[in-house]
């Protein structure tokens, strides 16, 4: 018996975002013979998915930080939540190791996934981390070259020895910071904009080549980006 | 009363005994020892498995023997269990294997290497290897549930110690700490109060809103089984809330007659299968967990009438309450009964579903 219940909030606006739907990353851990139910979260969805959507819908555009600027909750009312576990009465009824949590964000089709956590709460927190991960990594927002300058965000990952960072931006964000996948997100943004030349972005952001390749190759999931869109352009792999 | 205490008593040592007849107010059961004269039980809660010594060694090679016979018969299992009862299958079983050797083995770089052959290594473990085989053939030949298997249980951001004659808490019952979270973050008045969890098995909900919520006041945490309220007051100690959360042994509300019509709040998962189905539970369930803390009589409601009563008289003005219910049918019966025989008392009735879409919950509030 599957509970289907289908979110409410229609999104009202276009999305100008270069994500096409065949980019649509999951994030599998194991496989699992039991249907998908989908589900939304059950607490006071409806106000909040529209104060969502109130922050999303200015004018035309939706940057894709905004969705990064959110928070968890506000991220997750954006989301159709599935918990993939079997049908029956639940409850007191049964006992099943089976606590995966499936995320969908409707506005980019983004999917993230987690089941190796003990428990259903923990599973929903690592869906949540790995969803800001993939937009960060997934929804690119176009870049003006002309009148390009580094946004904070994209300052506070690169090194100290960058020429345009001044010292006000305080110390160097690492992969293991929250605020990184911001920062990440504009680094893509300006790469994807020359191209996936490095030592085109580089002059941008006063790095060196070298060192610009070495902050690249620091983030396993940043690195396999930049090589995909390099590989899309015909040129070869960093390493 | 149904409690299989017999089975509770098993040799892991634990260095406390905590005297359940002689304390109504467990609040600190590890320091007392001004003792009343009444004669004392003891009740030692078992040491989960993740938490004990790893003082047993075994060869690597060893090791990987039991490992691979124990996920042969994982394997084995196929879909047998989901056509009998609607149990496990191999890959849920593969998993919990999994989680078994992450609390057995003190060293979990380890399991990197499951692959190789490496002789010379020696694994140290919190468990001896022939116990482990023994662990193991439960888990399938007996279905004991994987939970005691390993003596506790992952539930939100806590990890409880159960054991035979404690429910182990369920994912769905997880949700009524975020609606505890939500309302005390907007009334003051509920975040300062003293709150109450009736039936509390392992503790699972009071430590929850007791850690979580931001609470201010006390939480009481009741339960008629005594290995519940041992149990549940170890895990209140593991989590250092024992100056917050006092666990009492009794009946409902017969615990709590010094406030009577002074609780900020109320919240219950109380037994509410109906009996008739009882006998037809899957077999971790059915089986092994204590029917005391399933059978909600005939339609399975005995117990939620009695709270909702409980709680037009108990809660103070204002006050909060929220119950685990059986399905829809139960949430509506209980709403009904409401309106039509507490209104005076209860108001803004809700139900909300669990993460399932199943209509799991009722709460409301005192006028
Ligand atoms: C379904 S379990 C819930 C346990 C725990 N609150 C949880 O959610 O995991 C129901 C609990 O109610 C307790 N119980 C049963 N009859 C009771 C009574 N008359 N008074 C107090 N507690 C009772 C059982 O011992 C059991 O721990």
């Amino acid at each position: 018996m599957a509970h289907k219940l289908i979110w409410k909030w229609k999104p009202t606006f276009m999305l100008p975002l270069t994500f096409n739907s065949q980019s649509k990353h999951v994030i599998r851990f194991h496989h699992h013979p039991f249907s998908s139910l989908k589900i939304h979260h059950p607490i006071n969805y409806t106000t909040t998915a529209a104060a969502a959507a109130n922050t999303s819908n200015n004018g035309d555009c939706v940057k894709a930080k905004e969705f990064l600027e959110l928070t968890d909750e506000e991220l997750v009312r954006q989301c159709e939540m599935d918990f993939l576990k079997s049908s029956g009465a639940g409850g007191q009824h049964r006992n099943k190791r089976e606590s995966a949590v499936r995320l969908k964000h409707l506005p980019t089709g983004i999917i993230a996934q987690a089941s190796e956590d003990r428990s259903q709460h923990m599973n929903r927190d690592s869906a949540v981390k790995r969803l800001r991960a993939l937009i960060a990594l997934k929804v690119r927002k176009t870049v003006d070259l002309d009148a390009y300058s580094p946004p904070r965000e994209l300052l506070q990952i690169l090194p100290p020895k960058s020429t345009v960072r001044g010292s006000e931006i305080g110390p160097q964000i690492g992969p293991k910071n929250q605020k990184f996948a911001l920062g990440m997100q504009a680094l893509l943004d300006l790469i994807f904009a020359v191209e996936g030349s490095i030592s085109e972005a580089a002059k941008y952001i006063g790095l060196s080549t070298g060192a610009l390749s070495r902050l690249i190759l620091s983030d396993d999931s940043l690195r396999k980006e930049v090589n995909d869109l390099r590989a899309s352009k015909g040129m070869k792999p960093l390493k | 009363m149904k409690l299989s205490l017999s089975s509770v008593y098993t040799p892991y040592s634990f260095p406390i005994i905590l005297k359940s007849y002689a304390f109504s107010n467990l609040c600190k059961p590890f320091c007392s020892s001004a003792l009343s004269s009444s004669p004392p039980i003891s009740l030692k809660p078992q040491v989960p498995l993740f938490l004990r010594p790893p003082i047993y060694s075994t060869k690597f090679c060893d090791f990987k023997k039991w490992h691979d016979w124990a996920k042969g018969i994982a394997s084995s299992i196929g879909s047998t269990f989901v056509n009998s009862d609607n149990g496990p299958d191999s890959s849920i079983l593969c998993r919990e294997l999994k989680w078994l050797m992450e609390d057995a083995v003190e060293d979990h770089s380890l399991f990197s290497k499951m692959g190789f052959e490496n002789y010379d290594e020696r694994v140290k473990m919190r468990v001896g290897i022939e116990e482990l085989y023994d662990l193991w053939k439960e888990r399938i030949e007996k279905r004991r549930p994987f939970q005691y298997v390993v003596g506790c249980e992952h539930w939100r951001d806590l990890v409880l110690s159960v054991q035979e004659g404690v429910l182990i808490p369920r994912p769905e019952t997880e949700l009524i700490v975020d609606f505890v979270c939500d309302v005390v973050s907007k009334n003051e008045d509920l975040k300062r109060g003293v709150w109450a969890d009736l039936g509390t098995g392992s503790g699972a909900l009071a430590i929850g809103i007791g850690g979580a919520s931001g609470i201010g006041g006390r939480v009481i945490a009741t339960d008629i089984n005594p290995v519940s309220v041992a149990v549940a007051a170890y895990n209140v100690q593991r989590y250092c809330l024992q100056d917050k959360i006092e666990v009492r042994e009794g009946s409902w509300f017969e615990p709590l007659k010094d406030i009577e019509g002074k609780l900020a709040g109320l919240v219950s998962n109380p037994p509410y299968i109906p009996s008739k189905e009882i006998s037809g539970l899957q077999a971790e369930v059915g089986r092994h967990e204590p029917r005391v803390a399933l059978d909600g009589g005939i339609d399975g409601m005995d117990y939620l009438f009695h709270l909702c009563d409980g709680a037009a008289l108990f809660l103070k003005p204002g006050g909060y309450f929220a119950f685990e219910t059986n399905g829809e049918q139960q949430c509506r019966a209980l709403v009904d009964y409401m309106k039509n025989k507490r209104s005076e008392s209860l108001c803004n009735f809700e139900i909300v579903a669990d993460f399932a879409g199943i209509q799991r919950f009722v709460i409301g509030f005192h006028h």
